[in-house]
């Protein structure tokens, strides 16, 4: 086990080099930071400034290598974007304001998903079996910025026309330090509602395949005809094996969550990692793109070595070698 | 792997317990949100409409009829800081910010006119050695630390602004912009300087007529000692750890980027000046501070202003506010005409357009009232001319504004007029109704602007299309947001061949641009644009006797004989009439500023917004919160 999780992170380690390399390459090329100062009639000053700060007359590869060896020892370098803040420190605090939503949304999902979805293949054809067809289809063809906007209305205005008060915010993060227990869950639950649907939608899918070909093999019908209480067989021997698909998508998606949820970030106001992301791609800011950039692809590789890791725990069968 | 029931549970309540934990337990920093008096039942909706609103008479007692509560400012744009000479700045942004915290020794009014703001008086005379210029600033000046604002200060702010500069060869400086020229601070004789008190005085070998925006803001320099020192605190408005002190109604007292800032009420502010006709409050702000969050997204903007959770909102683009805001009675949208001017620029180095008969031809053939009709009056109006604007260097809600492109019958959809001039020029009109020249082909011109902002897109396409049935045809070649800017006609290699003449560069780069300059109560700062030699000019003309009435006007003492010079040099590049080969921008009209603020949570909103990149802060003193 532990050569194998050596060996994996030993592979994710040029495979973040050229993950790196390529976005590097690309925002480097994709704006110029001297070309809003055409329009500025500044003095040779200005452009000298930027020029040391992105190191501009060197080539784009050896840009990279600066980069890297400084991001390597944990300086990635000041964000011009934020006033000159340490592009690490950035990070790292909307790192842990983005995990205030993704980790209470993804276990919420997580449950729900396989919940609807195990529900939708053994009651396969079922009312309940359409409804949540239909529930998931609507979730994944709404997208995110639709229904957040919807919810905001639906919550921030006619919630408050029909009954006189506002049960939700429709905007901001609210603390308990700064706020009190309540404003802190009533700022929390639209964009976790929105996070939740529009993945739930998509998970419960995959659960509910995943289930109907688990429960329509022999080793179920067996295990059925042995005699085994159909809640046994369903919940022990047949989630357990149509677990393991789901578990590759929730790494996935659970990364990604933490990566921040750019759309539902921005509609909400929430400060989170979504927003910084759109802020350094947005002002040209190099060192913070790569530093958000950086931080996704590293959850991205640690989430699915886990996943990976769940796979033997699931299924027996599965060794690590 | 998980073999017992009763782990698995354990698993579930832990990762449970996590999440509550993870929701509930954030880091103890200063979260900057709107407070929670938003939830709270509304009064009464005002229903005041701020265009039918008298001023009311200047009041020491303003404050005492409405309550106390922070002003929360929803806003889409964060400055990445607030130095406003910084190349990286969002320069509007920043202002708005700044315009509450530190004030000038002029302002301008909502009618984008120069008012005094620290100055009390003002001699300005013409002597043997030149024009000499003579300020008194008001005795109670003070700043939020308790130093008293003199005449040193704006000494100070004059070394800082021109530290390092060279006066022989016109070079050097230690703050990055180079518009030292532009501004007229050159000018100065810096040996001429003599302060007293609250006095002061300098001299210019000749008058100068933007001499009312010098020295905007004065700066604390009894703090900040040179422009080093300047550089370094007003980006992030801290020095030695404690926040700048302010000169105006509001104190700067956090910023969590990303989230919000959040400004205080300066106690010791010593009021607005009251010859400013816009403001009704004599004393410090009603409101006990400022926060301002920043939401991307124009939607949710909007959402959070009607759901009570921000006063005041100022989107872009404004079509929204029509659609959502403007027709609820909850809510007031406050505007002014503002000096942004929307236009096409003509890039005269392009084959079609290097024909002065080509432009003119355009010129009639463009009919701007469907715009106006469109975009523009159902929300203002009247507020703007329903022909849209005619004139580049007042703006129509100035007393010197003439419209001479009305005047010359551009802009009306005159296809009469423009057909002999195509023909004349060798187009014909092929197959398709399109104008078509022999060696040039059809009259294909693309215009690009800043793509994603809605209301420029409208404007386009609504042109596009009544051009078409013109025989003029248009493509539309827009670049996302301020990075067309640097694509298209401030593209290096555009410019290039805007200063050569056509003779170096790329001419090909862009053919007609759109977007907007800013003007404001002294129309010297636009001469820029037009400049032969100017970076700022994308559009290629080239006059010298244009550059010589330029430094002529700025120089004309006489106001009334001033206006009618700026209203010429207008003429070369709006008409033919001085120059035949002058005609290279077609401004569409100005684009109002205006906000829209909650007539629940305040029950008076400042009704001056944006008179010249002031934003919806500069008058806050006139907020008054319900009670």
């Amino acid at each position: 086990m532990f050569a194998y999780v050596a060996r994996r992170v030993l592979t994710t380690i040029p495979l973040l080099l050229i993950g790196t390399f390529l976005v590097f390459s690309l925002t480097a090329i994709s704006g110029d930071p001297l070309a809003r100062l055409a329009q500025l009639d500044v003095d040779q000053a200005a452009y000298d400034r930027i020029i040391e700060l992105y190191n501009l007359d060197q080539p784009i590869p050896q840009r990279y290598a600066s980069w890297l060896v400084s991001a390597a020892q944990g300086d990635m370098g000041p964000s011009p974007s934020q006033g000159g803040q340490q592009t690490f420190d950035l990070v790292w605090e909307r790192a842990k304001n983005t995990a205030r939503l993704a980790v209470p949304a993804f276990i919420i999902i997580a449950f729900t998903a396989v919940t609807l979805g195990v529900y939708s293949a053994v009651k396969q054809y079922s009312k309940l079996d359409y409804f949540v067809t239909g529930f998931s289809f609507l979730g994944i063809s709404l997208p995110t910025f639709v229904f957040g906007l919807l919810l905001q209305v639906f919550f921030g205005i006619w919630f408050f026309d029909w009954f006189g008060f506002r049960p939700f915010f429709v905007q901001g993060m609210r603390t308990v330090s700064s706020h009190g227990f309540v404003p802190m869950i009533q700022s929390h639950v639209l964009p976790i509602i929105t996070l939740w649907l529009v993945i739930t939608a998509s998970e419960s899918r995959f659960q509910r395949a995943a289930m109907l070909e688990v429960i329509n093999s022999d080793y179920i019908r067996t295990a059925r005809a042995k005699g085994l209480p159909r809640r046994t067989v369903i919940l022990k021997h047949g989630l357990r094996n149509a677990l393991i698909p789901l578990v590759t998508i929730w790494a996935i998606d659970f990364a990604l969550l933490l990566g921040g949820a750019v759309v539902t970030e921005t509609i909400f106001a929430w400060p989170g990692l979504g927003r910084l992301l759109l802020a350094g791609i947005f002002q040209q800011d190099l060192n913070l793109t790569m530093g958000v950039v950086v931080f996704i692809a590293a959850l991205v590789v640690i989430f699915n070595l886990i996943a990976d890791l769940l796979y033997g725990v699931l299924d027996p069968r599965i060794r690590y070698e | 792997m998980v073999k017992d029931k009763k782990y698995g549970w354990r698993l579930v309540a832990a990762a449970g317990a996590l999440a509550l934990v993870a929701t509930a337990c954030g880091d103890a920093t200063d979260d900057a949100e709107p407070d929670d008096t938003d939830t709270e039942e509304p009064a009464d909706p005002e229903t005041d409409d701020a265009e039918d609103e008298e001023a009311a008479p200047p009041s020491d007692d303003y404050c005492e009829a409405g309550g106390e509560a922070e002003l929360v400012w929803v806003h889409e744009q964060e400055p990445p800081d607030l130095h406003l000479d910084d190349p990286n700045n969002n320069l509007s942004i920043a202002s708005w910010i700044r315009q509450a915290m530190w004030e000038a020794p002029y302002g301008v009014s909502a009618a984008t006119t120069f008012i005094p703001e620290l100055v009390e008086s003002e001699d300005v005379s013409e002597t043997d050695d030149g024009w000499r210029y003579e300020f008194t600033l008001r005795d109670d000046a003070v700043w939020s630390d308790g130093e008293p604002l003199t005449a040193e200060h704006v000494k100070g702010t004059y070394d800082i602004i021109m530290e390092g500069y060279d006066f022989e060869t016109g070079e050097g400086g230690v703050y990055l912009f180079g518009s030292r020229s532009a501004a007229g601070y050159t000018l100065i004789d810096p040996d001429s300087w003599e302060v007293d008190g609250q006095t002061y005085s300098f001299t210019t070998e000749e008058f100068f007529s933007g001499y009312q925006g010098w020295f905007e803001p004065i700066q604390p320099v009894h703090l900040i000692e040179d422009a080093e020192a300047a550089n370094a605190a007003i980006p992030d408005w801290e020095i030695d750890g404690e926040p700048l002190p302010s000169s105006g109604p509001m104190i700067f007292e956090s910023w969590d980027r990303g989230v919000g800032m959040t400004l205080t009420r300066n106690d010791d502010y010593h009021g607005v000046n009251m010859e400013n006709p816009d403001v009704s409050n004599a004393g410090v702000a009603c409101v006990s501070g400022i926060q301002i969050n920043f939401v991307a997204d124009t939607d949710a903007q909007i959402n959070s202003l009607l759901a009570g959770e921000s006063d005041i909102i100022m989107t872009q683009p404004q079509v929204a506010f029509g659609e959502r805001i403007a027709t609820d009675d909850n809510f007031t949208v406050a505007s002014e005409a503002g000096p942004v001017w929307e236009h096409w620029g003509l890039n005269v180095n392009n084959e079609h357009l290097s024909d002065p008969d080509v432009r003119e031809g355009i010129a009639f053939s463009l009919d701007k009232r469907p715009v106006m009709q469109a975009l523009y009056t159902p929300l203002f109006e009247d507020l703007l001319p329903e022909t849209g604007l005619g004139n580049v260097y007042w703006m129509s809600n100035q007393p010197a504004y003439v419209d001479h492109q009305g005047e010359a019958g551009y802009g009306v959809g005159d296809v009469d007029s423009a057909a002999p001039l195509f023909e004349g020029a060798g187009y014909e009109r092929n197959d398709d109704g399109i104008w078509e020249h022999p060696e040039k082909g059809t009259l294909t011109l693309r215009v690009g602007t800043t793509g994603g902002n809605q209301l420029r897109e409208l404007q386009i396409q609504i042109m596009q299309e009544q051009l078409r049935e013109t025989g003029v045809e248009i493509e539309i070649d827009n670049v996302p947001g301020a990075a067309y800017f640097g694509e298209r006609p401030f593209a290096p290699e555009a410019i290039e061949c805007a200063l050569s003449g056509g003779e170096e560069g790329d001419c090909t780069v862009w053919d007609i641009t759109q977007f907007a300059w800013v003007g404001g109560p002294w129309p010297g700062a636009g001469h820029n644009a037009f400049l032969s030699d100017s970076g700022n000019n994308p559009y290629g003309y080239q006059n010298d006797e244009f550059d010589a009435k330029a430094d002529e006007c700025d120089s004309i003492a006489d106001e009334d004989e001033r206006a009618d010079c700026y209203n010429e040099l207008s003429q070369y590049v709006t008409t033919r009439n001085i120059d035949d080969d002058g005609l290279v921008v077609l401004p569409i009209t100005q684009k109002p500023s205006f906000f829209a603020y909650s007539n629940v949570n305040l029950m008076e909103g400042a009704v001056a917004p944006d008179a010249n990149a002031a934003g919806p802060i500069v008058y806050v003193v006139d907020y008054l919160p319900a009670g």
